[in-house]
């Protein structure tokens, strides 16, 4: 697949322009300039505390940048509600109420957005979890709770998917499930973009890679670009970190 | 309305309703003991001015009246920990995510829980009530004057006015919670304020502490209440209702300008 940041629609899904996040006297991310392509899978890379959370929580409108801007799917940053409706997003583990059902934690979501709940039993389906909806979805697995956060993440339908460590917890079976789901929304022209501790996974679904460390791009393009010559993502991001790219 | 409806779908948690529960049950509780205090000969310098209200119109509200600082109590813990638990769950993201314009997430959340709020403490007052006029009819005690239409009168007044009190209650909760933003530091501070500050300044310098906001809550319904009952607000019933007002808005608009603009780590 080749890729560029402009595709058919003209806009790439994600443009970060000198994004910045300071906290006290510590730069969680430091004039970031990234883009993501539509309709691509972008890996997400980076040590503990690179700062892809927090990259995360900014285009999601959950932390305010410090500087810099942004354009998600050609909506600024700073209007989060002209994006939002169209973005599905897991941050983090999944943030649940335990004591409500799966079904429920699905529909307070769907309430707010104003989505019928027939896309709450659509969601339920692609995840696998119809037949535990009714449970609470505190007596879950990690696996079951993920994949409801996924659920959750899927709900409005969105054309671009921000996910944060999608994998952690699930099974063999749940990771290859994730993977087909992942690429099934790629060919529905959908943009994920994932953060994740998963190089290999990485390597065998992402089309871009955006690696970070202590708050900075080291890297921007298409995984093509990056894994030259046989070399492994694993290989090649511990490279970077050492400074040999 | 999207942001209220979707609140609305949480109280199905069990933890809410026990909330409501044990305010309606304690409340009952501690209204039954008080008319059995009364009805069994008790006596006592804090009976005094109940035992002459009982007979007259005011004589049920004086009664289930003595429950209404669990009521407040509980209210206050029930909504601080209700809005602090979106951040320690750090399921206010989700929310955020799905409804990013915050002051209409807050506003419809708050809508949810003054509703609940306001029908569990009507709810209260009419299962205490309830229970005292029926134990007072079983001991053959009349209750003519407690079902006047003055005393209907004056239960819609201490009504509304408690309401008022858990309105005021509901919003200083939202607001310790918007500034910890952990349930079990909103819920310590929440206590620790009621009993603490304005425990201290009562003690200490009795007419300040008349304008402070949970007294300025509770001067309401005491309002309606028999003299010596009360809490009689010293500053008169008008002036009461200004200042609870003003540290109603005060408290909403402090928490509407932190929960806008603060970043959402959690």
């Amino acid at each position: 697949m080749v890729l560029d940041p402009m595709t058919s629609s003209g806009t790439p899904a994600i443009t970060t322009t000198g994004l910045s996040k300071r906290f006290g006297h510590r730069n969680a991310v430091d004039g970031l300039t990234i883009t993501i392509p539509s309709g691509a899978i972008a890996g997400f890379v980076g040590p503990n505390g690179a700062g892809k959370t927090t990259t995360i929580r900014m285009l999601l409108g959950l932390v305010r940048p410090s500087a810099g801007g942004a354009t998600i799917l050609g909506r600024p940053l700073s209007d989060p509600k002209s994006y939002l409706p169209r973005v599905g997003a897991l941050v983090d583990a999944p943030a649940l109420y335990p004591s409500l059902s799966g079904r429920t934690n699905l529909e307070v979501l769907a309430q707010l957005s104003g989505l019928p709940r027939s896309r709450v039993a659509d969601v339920l389906e692609s995840v696998e979890l119809t037949d535990r909806a009714k449970d609470p979805a505190g007596r879950y697995s990690h696996g079951m709770k993920q994949r409801l956060g996924l659920a959750m993440a899927l709900l409005p339908d969105p054309e671009l998917l921000i996910v944060d460590e999608p994998a952690s917890g699930l099974d063999p079976l749940g990771i290859i499930q994730l993977r087909d789901l992942l690429r099934r929304l790629r060919d529905q022209g959908k943009t994920i973009f994932m953060s994740s501790h998963l190089l290999g996974e990485l390597e065998r679904v992402a089309d871009w890679l955006v690696v970070l460390n202590q708050g900075r791009s080291l890297f921007c393009g298409p995984a093509s670009g990056l894994l030259v010559e046989g070399a492994n993502l694993e290989a090649t991001f511990l490279g970077m970190l050492r400074g040999d790219r | 309305m999207r942001a209220l409806r979707s609140e609305l779908l949480k109280f199905r948690r069990w933890s809410v309703l026990a909330g409501a529960g044990v305010m309606i049950a304690a409340s009952a509780g501690i209204s039954y003991l008080t008319f059995h205090q009364i009805t069994s000969g008790a006596t006592g310098r804090e009976l005094t001015e109940l035992i002459a209200a009982f007979p007259t119109t005011l004589g049920l509200l004086a009664v289930i009246g003595q429950a209404r600082s669990l009521i407040i109590v509980v209210t206050l813990i029930m909504v601080t920990a209700n809005v602090a638990a979106e951040w320690s769950q750090g399921t206010l993201r989700n929310l955020l995510i799905r409804e990013p314009r915050r002051l209409r997430l807050l506003m419809g959340k708050m809508a949810a829980l003054l509703l609940f709020v306001t029908v569990s403490g009507l709810l209260t007052l009419l299962v205490s009530a309830a229970l005292v006029i029926g134990a007072a009819r079983s001991q053959g005690i009349s209750t003519a004057a407690w079902t006047s239409a003055e005393a209907a009168r004056a239960s819609l007044g201490f009504a509304f006015n408690e309401v008022l009190c858990l309105i005021g209650i509901s919003i200083l909760g939202m607001l310790i919670a918007v500034l910890t933003r952990s349930t079990g530091a909103a819920v310590g501070v929440a206590l620790a304020y009621v009993v603490v500050p304005e425990g201290l300044v009562a003690m200490v310098w009795l007419d300040a502490s008349k304008w402070l906001p949970v007294r300025a809550f509770n001067y309401l319904p005491g309002s309606i209440m028999p003299a010596g009952i009360g809490p009689t607000p010293p500053q008169g019933y008008g002036a009461a209702l200004i200042l609870a007002l003003v540290w109603m808005a005060g408290f909403a608009a402090v928490s509407a300008v932190v929960f806008r603009r603060h970043d959402v780590v959690a």
